[in-house]
């Protein structure tokens, strides 16, 4: 199965080049965004369904995606994650208790 | 009730009815003399229908921190302009009733809140002890939540083009942390710095900034896929 239905790709790729995202890319980046990679990915979708020589697209397909992943990643947290929800997260809530840190 | 050092200290402050009300919940002079009731019915427009809280509401779920209204949100007369805040003991999102009087800025409110609620949920953030952490929570709520989009930022009559995105987001950060915390303007300025690259960068739950509703709908959409998503990788 490929990573996202084809139709996604093709969405994101005319989203991209929209009139209406490239003013806001500009907004947020200063630059125009880079689109291709989406078309790309579209048509090597497209192979992977066809299951003719799709071993290749899959794997092309796929690191496009990883790359996506560690695109969003590269950065190292100001946090630590937690492990589990916070404790008190569902503790009703009690009106006398004295606000303390 | 006399203002403790800790309530100035927290920005506590700025939300008197977190200890007491002036009228009593539930009562009927609240509801005829408050905001409280138009404040709950564009809560629950906000939470019903807006792509943005959907995807934080369902990210929340699966962080183990299901979100209930009526438990987790508290509609509040709040001083000043401020329009929301999170509650960091008592894991509540105040909105603040007298100062919200539009569905698109209780969606925005909403939205914003929804990230530090998040952010909590997800991640040790020290939100009384750490600038960083307040400041990287703030961060991340101004660029994700709309509150920095082009029209918004118009309508403050700040008008800026490129990357202007970017300095919307520090300065909403700074005024947010000087709002609540007592630290000065060049303290904050560089711990906003410090953390900028990264907090700006990070966009989870959304995988994107959202700069619109398509762009909400979208990272949901990738959000309720994502088990597909990264089984094939």
């Amino acid at each position: 199965q490929t990573p996202r239905a084809c139709s996604d790709y093709w969405s994101e790729y005319r989203h991209c080049r929209s009139l209406w995202n490239r003013f806001h890319h500009y907004y947020t980046y200063g630059t125009s965004p880079s689109c291709y990679q989406w078309k790309e990915d579209y048509y090597n979708c497209k192979a992977c369904e066809k299951s003719t020589g799709g071993e290749a697209k899959q794997e092309a397909l796929q690191r496009s995606e990883r790359n996506r992943v560690a695109e969003q990643r590269k950065f190292s947290p100001v946090w630590e994650l937690r492990r589990d929800p916070p404790s008190d997260w569902h503790l009703p809530l009690n009106h006398e208790k004295p606000q303390d840190s | 009730m006399g203002q403790t050092k800790q309530e100035e200290e927290y920005g506590y402050d700025l939300f008197p009815e977190r200890n007491a009300g002036k009228y009593k919940k539930g009562s009927v002079a609240e509801s005829l003399l408050t905001f409280n009731h138009k404040c709950q019915v564009m809560l629950q427009l906000a939470v019903e229908t807006s792509p943005y809280a959907k995807l934080l509401l369902g990210a929340m779920k699966n962080s183990g921190c299901t979100v209930f209204k009526d438990r987790h949100f508290a509609c509040e007369d709040c001083d000043g302009t401020v329009s929301g805040g999170f509650d960091a003991a008592t894991s509540q999102i105040v909105l603040c009733q007298n100062n919200i009087h539009q569905q698109s800025h209780m969606n925005r409110v909403v939205t914003h809140e929804l990230i530090h609620a998040f952010d909590h949920c997800r991640a040790h953030v020290d939100w009384f002890n750490n600038f960083r952490h307040l400041a990287c929570s703030e961060i991340r709520a101004a660029n994700l939540s709309g509150d920095c989009s082009f029209s918004n930022e118009v309508a403050r009559f700040h008008f800026g083009m490129k990357q202007h995105h970017q300095e919307c987001v520090r300065g909403r950060a700074l005024r947010s942390i000087l709002a609540v915390r007592k630290i000065n303007r060049q303290a904050a300025e560089k711990i906003v710095d410090e953390v900028f690259d990264t907090c700006f960068n990070d966009h989870a739950p959304f995988g994107r900034i959202p700069h619109g509703k398509k762009d909400a709908k979208f990272a949901h959409r990738d959000y309720e896929n994502r088990n597909r998503y990264y089984a094939n990788l």
